[in-house]
């Protein structure tokens, strides 16, 4: 099982930084997800991870760099392209080409065109495929080598909500067996049952990396909810504590103090607490609150009537 | 290199294009070395022998006066061979599969080479079949030996060099513009123009001078290997020697190297 580490990554396209001193490590058996607003750096970073453009720093897995494994579908399955193939060339024969420079038989090519779903398919020419039947035979070639890594840029992109929903137990899967598993996707809801950890970048940079949990509840979003019927009892006291206090529809709303500090607090003030229920912010809005600034493109919701 | 060479013989084993474009020329061969050997073999002016084997392997090339219609096919084969990664996005594929990319591109040069050299060695065969059946002459030893290893080695050159213009280019149609346009039009241009400059200088029949430039045309140079008579032959008034086989294959070979150095070193440093 191996572990990524991704050491000060970084990447300049003529004056511009594409990507500025990335570290980070991707612990085997889990899924950690790679978030950040398009054109933040993430296909960018992934390529340079595998070797696939020049830029700073160095990844390694277990130590090695890309380049220097030997036959390395059997380490690291890599999806970076949504359809990385030639559209005459079939989908069975795409998989023999890359299986032959791995030493990799063809009843391995077999098991994975099965595992994807597109045994049916396999002798066609993929010049027809949907985006999510060429997402399906990017998956299969990552898997062809059964690698203890993975990096899948996008992987869900085109997929159905049943392939969304396979591609997800099939990652959760893998990584349960120990793999490493490093995975971008836009699908944010997605990512939240998905993945134990999160690398969040914007602009190129680092935002947060961490378990998604800490992810979540270190935002600002996050508040406790709080019904009272003795609010001027209560008020000075979350003051005291520094808090943030919005009034909403009978209840209160505060941030900035945990609910532990809001009940003993309460307690201390002799209020009555009907109820105090925490209140976690969304994966979409703690990821919307840290990428807030780092956009690299960002549209107008339109004029007003 | 091993995993890089089977790579590269599945990934031409499974496109469509390698039959058509082996196909096309086998084809094109045949049936030209058919109708030339015919033709001749009912001529009073062709007794066979060397000159009808020189015409019909090199369907007409050898006279100087067509481009050797193999290694523009065979040629497109070694074009797509980097072409295709390009137009296609396979390039990141096959750097995944392959990361050393010394082992890819120099994969990419051997299985060109084969192909050309197997493909040319095929057309000779296929004239040397169409002699014997209409009962033309052989060619002598000495003849089939030059002829062939002159059309086996302009085909590879040829071929190497649209595999490098592809590189150099990323871009699958803008490549095979170049392999087209720089032997068939721009050294044409380049010879009128440097012509009309020897023309209108004071001795135009004097020996040396601009004119030897036209010596150093990579393709034209390189046609010397199979050529045994040239269009160049008609600008010895202008005081043109140009070089024999061996001096004008060199010409090609360094061109064809320069190009493929440069195309190598690219693709090592650029992102896939």
């Amino acid at each position: 099982m191996a572990l990524i580490e991704a050491r000060s990554l970084g990447k300049s396209y003529g004056n511009k930084r594409a990507v500025d001193n990335l570290s980070f490590i991707v612990q085997p058996g889990s899924v950690t997800g790679f978030l950040g607003p398009n054109g933040s750096g993430k296909s960018t970073t992934m390529r340079l991870m595998v070797g696939l453009d020049r830029g700073d720093g160095v990844t390694t897995f277990d130590g090695d760099t890309f380049g220097q494994l030997q036959h390395p579908m059997h380490h690291v399955g890599v999806l970076l392209e949504a359809k990385p193939f030639h559209p005459t060339r079939t989908a069975r024969n795409h998989l023999l080409m890359l299986a032959a420079a791995n030493g990799i038989g063809s009843r391995r090519v077999d098991e994975v065109l099965e595992m994807v779903g597109l045994a049916s398919v396999s002798r066609s020419r993929p010049r027809k495929f949907s985006l999510g039947m060429g997402q399906r035979l990017g998956v299969a070639a990552a898997l062809l080598g059964d690698p203890h890594t993975l990096i899948l840029d996008e992987p869900s992109n085109g997929l159905d909500p049943q392939g969304i929903t396979w591609l997800r137990h099939l990652l959760r899967h893998l990584a349960g067996e120990g793999r490493s598993v490093f995975v971008s996707s836009h699908l944010l809801q997605e990512m939240a049952v998905l993945a134990d950890q999160l690398v969040v970048i914007g602009r190129g940079r680092m935002l947060a990396n961490g378990p998604v949990s800490e992810f979540i509840s270190h935002s600002g979003l996050g508040a406790v909810e709080v019904r009272t019927p003795d609010r001027a009892l209560l008020d000075p006291a979350l003051r005291q504590l520094g808090a943030d206090v919005t009034d909403e529809e009978g209840f209160l709303v505060v941030r900035g103090a945990s609910a532990e500090q809001i009940g003993d607090a309460a307690h201390a003030a002799g209020a009555r607490l009907h109820q105090l229920a925490t209140r976690q912010a969304t994966l979409e809005e703690a990821f919307l609150e840290a990428t807030g600034l780092s956009e690299e493109f960002r549209g107008t919701e339109g004029e007003q009537p | 290199m091993i995993d890089a060479l089977r790579y590269e013989y599945m990934r031409l084993r499974t496109l469509r294009s390698t039959y058509w474009l082996i196909g096309a020329a086998m084809l094109f061969q045949l049936v030209m070395s058919i109708v030339l050997a015919s033709v001749m073999a009912s001529s009073t002016s062709f007794g066979g022998g060397d000159s009808s084997f020189e015409i019909i392997a090199t369907i007409g090339a050898s006279s100087g006066f067509a481009p050797l219609f193999i290694a523009y096919i065979i040629g497109l084969i070694g074009l797509l061979s980097v072409g295709h990664e390009y137009r296609h996005g396979m390039i990141r594929a096959t750097l995944t599969a392959i990361p050393n990319r010394s082992h890819v591109f120099a994969a990419k040069v051997v299985t060109t080479i084969v192909i050309s050299a197997v493909a040319a060695l095929l057309c000779i065969l296929i004239a040397l079949l169409s002699i014997v059946a209409f009962g033309l002459d052989l060619p002598t030893v000495s003849s089939l030996v030059e002829l062939t290893a002159g059309t086996v080695l302009f085909t590879i050159m040829f071929s190497l060099s649209g595999l490098a213009y592809a590189a150099l280019v990323r871009n699958q149609t803008a490549a095979v513009a170049l392999l087209l346009l720089v032997p068939s039009v721009l050294e044409t241009i380049i010879r009128a123009i440097v012509i009309s400059i020897k023309g209108a200088s004071e001795e135009p029949g004097a020996d040396g001078g601009i004119i030897q430039l036209l010596r150093y045309l990579p393709y034209d140079a390189g046609g010397k290997l199979y050529t045994r008579a040239s269009i160049d032959d008609l600008l010895s008034f202008l005081g043109y020697t140009p070089f024999g086989a061996v001096g004008g294959g060199i010409v090609m070979a360094v061109f064809v190297s320069a190009l493929l150095g440069l195309a190598y070193a690219l693709f090592l440093r650029r992102d896939a």
